[in-house]
């Protein structure tokens, strides 16, 4: 057992989880939706991000590039709702946050691709 | 003058072919469009209304191909109905032509050739993968065009005879190879076949004729002088001219027949190895075939004969020759000559009641075939070693049960496929050769232990920067990797992976089983025999500098630059923990 890979391991799919808590419910309710969740899902993605600098290998150069576009999708959907949410306080209407939780479900995307990327190198590798 | 290309040759033909019905259809066009826009009309409120020439058009293309959609745009009046009848005889009659122009020129022999050429030209220049091109596809050609194909090595294929190129298209090889019928000594098809190409590996000149083979390596050398050429020989003439020549190695067949059953006979450790080595059915490693020792009754004193018997009696192995030409005056103190055919008496005269074995080796496929009957009726426990000259009686030779059939074709196609995948094989099995036996034993029984019944998979690995960067990256940092370190298995650590080095080739020599401790450079090209799932397991290694670095220290290293900070960090503290408890106290 490898510390880093524990460590490493537990970040993405800590984002993964926190990308899909934030994404399910209804794509136009504000309800469903916490700005919190967002927020750290942004925060634990930037760390994962950080984890994977100075990998030299292939798989490494993938996930590092998998973090970096769901890291890109996650703060522009978190600017979508500053933008939004322009007076604070409310929340934002419902066609914004749609484009909010499209966005954050492009992200998922790019996780979900990261951990299979994750699982798969753990599995192939056999140690 | 511009040499003339094959595209250049296809289009004159075209142009040649073409003009006259081309002519005839814009004569037959325009007569039929003007004649259509003049027609005057139906008379529609008191005018007479004309066709306009893009609908005189549109009305002859449907006319002239016989489509005929009716009268379009507005119906006919009778001049213009006149004209249509004229126009669709002379449309359709020039459209018959064209075509029938057309037909005949796909057909014509020059263009079909020409077409051929430019295609065959076309196919090699877009190649982007390495390949070798084959000159001459008889039984030789052809099997070493399988192998290669085993091997997913491309070949492009040059042969004079059409039937041979039509029989290349029907074979499953598992890689295109481009064939074209044409005569390979001429430069211009050398060149159409890529010898000038970049990614062009080598070329093998296979054909029947030792001139042409002779003319074809000559041409290819002066043509690309770094190409590496492979060219049969039979002739002592020959051989001497083309050894002159650096990057060019000369394959003798029948040298290479005669050496193989002195193998056969007196190295059997070598011969097993050797055929295991090139995977021939039914060949287990280290379970040599017996060979009895004694005198051998040679059938067949031609070529092949002499080769034959000259190795063997290098070796200080008795040769008994039969064969219907041999001058019995011309026998040697101690030689035994019979002047017939290998038949039962004569195989009686030379003593086959106490010879070890028997070698038909006579260039007729029935004659050895009957020979072997003989000798079965004589003395059954006699060893047997039979040549078999084509291909095609592979059934008969199979269903004849001698100890050992030899095909010329078939050896000749394995050397050279060994040369062109693998050199080091071939350097391996030379320097074994000139070895005492016991080393081969030696490594038969490494082999053995390592493969456990598996059968051979044979790669070699070049340690540059494209192919294995990790380990270049790593001894260029001043790092040290050793042959055994490499081979280790990253998923289960210390143990080696089922798989071992049998040479190295550092800067044009060759170091042949090298232990486990050989240190190795940048550069070296190690051959590797092994279980095949195993060089995809190397060629992470030789890619992952982790996984490098875990098979060499069996520590698994940090990869991102926090953790290396980190580990860094706790190393140091704990190297002045200790220095700090070494310092005796005051």
């Amino acid at each position: 057992m490898n510390l880093e890979r524990v460590v490493f391991g537990f970040f993405i799919i800590l984002t993964l989880s926190l990308n899909y808590a934030f994404v399910a419910g209804g794509i136009e309710s504000p309800a469903h939706h916490n700005v919190w969740i967002l927020t750290l899902t942004i925060i634990v993605n930037l760390v994962a991000i950080g984890l994977k600098l100075g990998d030299r290998s292939q798989t490494g150069a993938l996930l590092l590039a998998s973090g970096l576009v769901a890291g890109l999708l996650l703060i522009t959907a978190r600017v979508v709702w500053i933008v939004a949410d322009a007076g604070g306080g409310g929340a934002p209407g419902p066609g914004d946050m749609a484009d909010i939780v499209s966005l954050a479900t492009g992200a998922l995307v790019a996780n979900i691709i990261a951990t299979a990327i994750l699982v798969g190198d753990t599995l192939l590798s056999r140690r | 003058m511009t040499p003339t290309s094959d595209l250049d040759r296809v289009t004159m033909i075209v142009l040649r072919y073409m003009r006259r019905p081309l002519f005839a259809l814009l004569f037959v066009y325009s007569v039929g469009v003007m004649g259509m826009a003049l027609m005057p009309g139906r008379v529609v409120d008191g005018e007479t209304t004309y066709m306009n020439l893009f609908h005189a058009f549109y009305f002859f293309t449907y006319t002239a191909t016989t489509t005929g959609f009716g009268e379009l745009p507005n119906d006919y009046s009778d001049e213009q109905r006149l004209w249509a009848i004229f126009c669709l005889y002379t449309g359709a009659v020039a459209w018959f032509y064209a075509i029938g122009s057309l037909i005949r020129l796909v057909q014509n022999p020059h263009f079909i050739q020409a077409m051929e050429g430019f295609r065959f030209a076309r196919k090699v220049r877009g190649n982007v993968d390495p390949f070798v091109i084959l000159c001459g596809f008889g039984d030789t050609g052809s099997l070493l065009a399988r192998g290669l194909s085993d091997h997913r090595m491309r070949a492009v294929i040059l042969d004079f005879d059409p039937e041979r190129i039509k029989a290349l298209g029907v074979r499953d090889y598992t890689v295109a190879m481009p064939g074209l019928c044409a005569d390979a000594s001429t430069p211009k098809h050398l060149l159409a076949a890529g010898v000038e190409h970049p990614t062009c590996r080598a070329l093998v000149a296979l054909t029947n004729d030792d001139d042409v083979n002779l003319k074809i390596a000559v041409m290819a050398r002066h043509l690309n002088p770094q190409l590496r050429v492979i060219c049969r020989s039979t002739s002592a003439r020959h051989e001497a001219n083309l050894r002159a020549l650096d990057n060019v190695t000369v394959v003798d067949p029948f040298e290479i027949f005669s050496q193989l059953v002195y193998w056969a006979i007196a190295r059997s450790e070598l011969h097993n190895l050797n055929a295991w080595f090139v995977g021939a059915r039914g060949v287990e490693l280290g379970v040599p075939v017996y060979v009895p020792r004694g005198d051998w009754i040679l059938c067949g004193y031609g070529r092949m004969g002499r080769w034959i018997n000259r190795c063997l009696r290098e070796h200080g192995i008795g040769v008994r020759i039969i064969d219907p030409d041999v001058d019995t005056n011309l026998a040697r103190e101690g030689t035994v000559m019979v002047q017939s055919n290998a038949d039962l008496s004569a195989l009686k005269e030379a003593g086959i009641h106490d010879a070890a074995g028997v070698i038909a080796a006579t260039n007729r496929d029935a004659d050895n075939l009957s020979t072997l009957l003989s000798v079965t009726e004589l003395n059954p426990d006699t060893f047997r070693i039979v040549r078999q000259n084509s291909h095609e009686n592979q059934v008969a030779f199979d269903a004849a049960r001698a100890d050992l059939v030899l095909q010329h074709s078939l050896t000749t196609a394995r050397r050279i496929l060994k040369l062109l995948i693998s050199p080091l094989v071939q350097d391996l099995i030379d320097w074994l050769a000139q070895r005492e036996p016991a080393q081969t034993k030696a490594l038969v029984s490494r082999l053995q232990a390592t493969m456990v019944k598996a059968p051979p998979h044979l790669w070699s690995v070049k340690l540059v920067p494209g192919e294995a960067p990790a380990v270049t990256d790593y001894l260029e940092a001043g790092g040290t990797v050793v042959l055994g370190a490499l081979c280790r298995d990253a998923r289960s650590f210390p143990e080696a992976l089922p798989c071992g080095a049998l040479a190295i080739r550092r800067e044009g020599q060759a170091v042949m089983l090298p232990d486990e401790d050989f240190p190795l450079g940048v550069g070296d090209e190690v051959l590797f025999c092994g279980v095949k799932w195993v060089e995809p397991m190397l060629q992470a290694t030789l890619h992952n500098p982790y996984t490098l670095r875990y098979v060499i220290t069996g520590f698994d290293e940090s990869r991102g630059y926090l953790f290396a900070w980190l580990e860094d960090r706790l190393r140091r503290r704990r190297s002045d923990a200790r220095r700090n408890g070494r310092r005796p106290r005051p």
